[in-house]
């Protein structure tokens, strides 16, 4: 048995007062002379007994009446164990997870989630240890397990305002289980405060299987739900943007929306000065921004308005209604003026929760690649003339992003060729000294040659003039006998130049060149038997690239393959463009800035949307995106960074749904906070009953003590 | 019967020093509140007849008399001068105890005083016996004037004794007693009151007139005492410590009882029994004196 208020029991020395009252008044009664004391004296044994019995049992139950109550005060605790393992019963291993995603910022989520996780702590007794993760996406903020709850109250109180991130359940569930393993009591809780986003049920996206999972047996799980019960919000779930025009087709756009302009579109898009061939570019299809809008919330938003802002401009703006439905695709026009880097806005409005209101992309308008073709040997056919074929494909379709230039072997000798991105040998092998400086210049510099000697070249002259620049020496030719034919068999996939083109291969193909690359020379492609087809060399800061059969009809019927056009298409502009670096990235991603990175750059001063600096270095050139908006690099490159997919919805998903689907069959269910607390409350009032037994007592004594007083003896 | 209102509280008697002035009060208010009584003259003898006038009171008329002689005639009394009366007066330790105001010998000293008083205006013969367990005075019966300031310095001069015997003083009374006589005895009789009730029996069975005044204190009656008390016997200085709430119907039960056998004892015996609280007025004792003498007459 133990005491809660020790300290009372000193008041057990109030039990000597009626003691003291009894022998102070028993040695000194007032004294009265009376007349006989022969009618006293007659009063019967008995009754003098009784008198001494009285007595003796009104100081009994007045010295009990006060030790009854310092005992009640007291507060005696019959229970095993001492006090300290009563309150510490079955003590309890905590992890708090606070959801800090995007969608918290709505209303006075955070905030309330915030003051149940400080709540949690609240109902906590001396030894249990609880510990708290901050999460979204991933983890955010973690406190390991401890039983410093005022810790961990500074903690919650400390952690950060939720940001632009989705929320993930999954991984911090992991975590918690994790961190649960390690906990020093078998009674292990999960407590999820979050206002449990449907999309938040989706898998981890680390590469670890989500199906299937949950928490380990014993670890019991709780979610408060922090959500609101009626939710309203617009948002803009898509965007469909394109990333890279061309210049004649924003100059097309610009003639839609401006007719005043349209000499100069019709100038750009043909180049007479360089003789160009092939049909002027048709007017192109309007250029749009699509946006897919939903309303996400409980309650549906019927209507709103959205803008488009190009360079934070307004240029378009639109008002909708759902109607009968809660999503709608928008569609709206993009002028742009020329060739540049434009960064566009959406704005949507009409709804209370902004974060998720805007979308961003950037947008960069270039101008056509310009190819010099050399026809080194043309036919007399056209259908044997390489350069018709090859001329075909680069300009016969709407809005090529090419110009060609059609030169002989006598014009190119006096060809620009900084003018041009790129030159193209067609059955051309023998050069002056004067062109092959020239071209090894032009490649070395950055431009790009595009090698096709054909069925007319010579082949010594060839591996001589272009040997520091051709991927591959020329051997001999290898027409195959009769009807017999070569397929292409193998095709790097994943070369930037051939990822677009991973399709099977019809082609057939009865003569090429056999060909020995050169030590830094690289097969892209080969024929079924093994021999190459299609190389690659870097020379300096451009490419080459090396075909060995004809782009022409002779030895092949590849100019009349559907692949022809793209071939060609992909494997210029792979040579001529760089591979287009992402633009568009989400919050949370790894923004890779590696391009915008300029010769000889250390490091790169990037801004923010809210206007903070950060510098990344080159050797890691990266940035984790934090907040959608624009990322601006101090050399004008612009990065857009949007909201994750999802991040805003703010549909739910039922706790139970949940619980039932992570909570091990072999836990114990877990009770309600409330039930919990009854229990305990139970608990602990149970070896306390014995409090109202002892008040029940002192009250029957107290009566029996007026009784006796008042009895007299009959 | 007289109004006790009429009386004075023995309170304010307690602050008259003078024992003949308390008599005087006594006794003169009680004759205020008689008015007319009927019972005036009533101490006379027959000596001798006469013939009936109108207007005598036939109750007078001796009939025997008249049935030999045929004439009314009447009787004529003389008034007797020679009735004794003795008042015994008990001064032990136990009629000093007083719970308020008067003691019992205080009280019993005022009737005393008042009844010689009364006796003497009524032209008889009064003497006094103080005792307590022996005769501590004792006055003859005299009806002279200057008799009474004997006796009432005699009863000024009282003071408390120790035990009681009540048997001896009544028997040395009996003794001398000569003639009838009207004894009055003024006591608490807390001790062997059988055998002083008895002794009052052989003096009535004397042909005396026997009056008892029992005096008792209003505590002894009522016993209205709360807390542990320590209580001393005035006799005996015998103590006893008792709760007196506790045992206050014991007390109560065993004093009626005590207070029954006496009155029994005393009205089987034809001795007139009158219990007297000394917080009450001194009416009800002249008034049993009264009617005791009345009988008597």
């Amino acid at each position: 048995m133990s005491f809660l208020s020790p300290l009372f029991l000193l008041g057990l020395l109030a039990a000597a007062i009626p003691v003291a009252i009894h022998l102070i008044r028993r040695e000194n009664p007032p004294r009265i002379l009376f007349g006989s004391l022969r009618f006293l004296k007659q009063t019967t044994k008995k009754l003098i007994l009784f008198q001494q019995i009285q007595q003796w049992l009104l100081l009994l139950l007045r010295a009990a009446l006060i030790c009854l109550l310092v005992f009640a005060f007291a507060r005696p605790l019959f229970y095993e164990g001492s006090i300290a393992q009563l309150l510490d019963a079955e003590p309890q291993s905590t992890v708090l997870l606070v959801d800090s995603s995007l969608s918290m910022q709505y209303g006075e989520r955070f905030e309330q989630a915030r003051q149940q996780a400080l709540q949690a702590l609240e109902g906590m007794s001396a030894g249990d240890e609880a510990g708290v993760v901050s999460f979204a996406e991933g983890t955010l903020a973690v406190r390991e397990l401890t039983t410093d709850i005022a810790s961990l109250r500074a903690f919650i109180n400390n952690l950060p305002a939720p940001g632009y991130e989705r929320v993930r359940f999954f991984p911090a569930l992991r975590l918690a289980n994790d961190m649960l393993e390690q906990s020093r009591h078998e009674q292990r809780n999960v407590v999820m405060i979050s206002d449990f986003q449907a999309s938040g049920m989706t898998g981890s996206g680390g590469g670890e299987n989500d199906a299937g999972w949950m928490l380990a047996p014993g670890v019991s799980f709780n979610g408060i739900d922090v959500g609101d019960e009626r939710s309203s919000n617009l948002s803009l779930v898509d965007v469909r943007s394109p990333q890279q025009l061309m210049e004649n087709v924003v100059n097309q756009n610009v003639v839609n929306e401006n007719a005043v302009n349209e000499s100069a579109v019709n100038e750009s898009a043909v180049s007479p000065d360089n003789g160009a061939i092939g049909p002027t570019s048709p007017p192109a299809a309007e250029e749009q921004v699509l946006a897919r809008v939903r309303s996400t919330g409980s309650v549906l938003q019927a209507q709103g308005e959205i803008s488009l802002l190009v360079n934070g401009e307004p240029q378009e703006r639109q008002t909708f209604a759902f109607g009968d439905r809660s999503e709608a695709v928008l569609n709206l026009p993009l002028a742009l003026d020329g060739s540049g880097a434009y960064t566009g806005e959406l704005v949507l409005a009409g709804d209370a929760f902004d974060i998720d209101n805007r979308w961003y992309f950037t947008l960069d308008v270039k101008p056509k690649m310009r190819i010099l073709v050399v026809n080194g040997d043309p036919a007399e056919d056209w259908y044997d003339d390489e350069a018709h074929w090859f001329l075909l494909a680069l300009e016969g379709m709407e809005n090529s992003p090419f110009t060609a230039t059609q030169v002989t072997m006598v014009q190119f000798a006096s060809a620009q060729l900084d003018q041009h991105d790129a030159v193209v040998l067609l059955n051309a092998g023998s050069l002056s000294n004067d062109r092959r400086q020239a071209l090894e210049n032009f490649v070395t510099g950055g431009g790009s040659l595009l090698l096709a000697p054909g069925d007319r070249v010579d082949a010594a002259s060839f591996n001589q003039q272009l040997a520091n620049l051709t991927p591959a020496q020329l051997d001999e030719v290898q027409v195959l006998p009769g009807n017999d034919y070569l397929l292409i068999a193998d095709v790097d996939r994943r070369h930037p130049a051939l990822r677009a083109l991973d399709v099977d291969w019809s082609a057939r193909f009865q003569g090429y060149w056999l060909s020995d690359p050169v030590a830094d020379g690289s097969v892209l492609m080969r024929f079924d038997s093994g021999d190459p087809l299609l190389l690659e060399r870097s020379v300096g800061d451009g490419r080459t690239m090396l075909v060995t059969s004809s782009l022409d009809l002779s030895w092949s019927n590849f100019p009349l393959q559907g692949l022809y056009l793209p071939f060609v298409h992909e494997t210029l502009t792979y040579m001529i463009q760089p591979p287009q670096q992402q633009r568009a990235w989400q919050v949370g991603d790894m923004v890779d800035l590696t391009s915008a990175f300029g010769d000889g750059m250390s490091e790169l001063e990037v801004t923010e949307p809210d206007g903070a600096t950060v510098t990344v270095y080159a050797d890691s050139p990266f940035y984790r995106a934090r907040m959608p908006g624009f990322l601006r690099t101090a050399n004008d490159v612009n990065v857009a960074v949007n909201i994750q997919t999802g991040a805003a919805e703010l549909a739910k998903v039922d706790v139970t749904l949940l619980t039932d689907r992570i909570l091990n069959p072999d836990t114990t269910p877990e009770v309600a906070a409330g039930v919990r607390t009854a229990q305990l409350i139970a608990e602990l009032e149970q070896p306390q009953r014995i409090w109202w037994w002892i008040l029940l007592t002192v009250l029957v004594l107290f009566l029996l003590e007026a009784w006796i007083a008042n009895r007299t003896y009959r | 019967m007289t109004q006790s209102n009429t009386f004075i509280d023995p309170a304010v008697l307690a602050t008259l020093d003078n024992l003949e002035m308390r008599a005087r009060v006594v006794v003169e208010g009680f004759i205020a509140g008689l008015h007319k009584s009927p019972k005036r003259g009533f101490s006379v003898e027959f000596t001798d007849y006469r013939h009936y006038y109108q207007g005598d009171d036939m109750r007078h008329v001796d009939w025997k008399l008249y049935g030999r002689s045929d004439k009314l005639y009447i009787k004529q009394y003389e008034d007797e001068t020679n009735v004794r009366a003795y008042i015994l007066l008990d001064s032990s330790a136990s009629m000093s105890y007083a719970s308020d105001g008067m003691s019992k010998l205080e009280y019993g000293r005022t009737l005393a005083s008042a009844l010689a008083y009364f006796i003497m205006r009524q032209r008889d013969a009064v003497g006094l016996i103080t005792f307590d367990d022996k005769i501590r005075d004792y006055i003859p019966a005299k009806a002279r004037q200057l008799h009474l300031i004997r006796i009432l310095r005699s009863l000024h001069e009282l003071t408390a004794g120790t035990k009681t015997n009540i048997v001896r003083p009544l028997t040395e009374l009996a003794m001398t007693l000569k003639r009838k006589s009207l004894v009055i005895l003024i006591s608490d009789m807390l001790e062997d009151e059988h055998a002083s009730i008895r002794t009052l029996q052989q003096l009535r069975a004397m042909g005396n007139e026997v009056i008892v005044f029992h005096v008792l204190d209003e505590q002894e009656l009522h016993f209205n005492f709360n807390e542990s008390t320590e209580f001393i016997d005035m006799e005996t200085a015998e103590s006893h410590i008792t709760s007196p709430a506790a045992i206050r119907n014991a007390y109560l039960e065993n004093l009626n009882t005590y207070l029954d056998d006496c009155r029994k004892r005393c009205q089987t015996s034809g001795v007139e029994y009158c219990l007297l609280n000394t917080s009450q007025p001194l009416d009800k004792a002249l008034a049993s004196y009264l009617a005791r003498r009345t009988r008597s007459a």
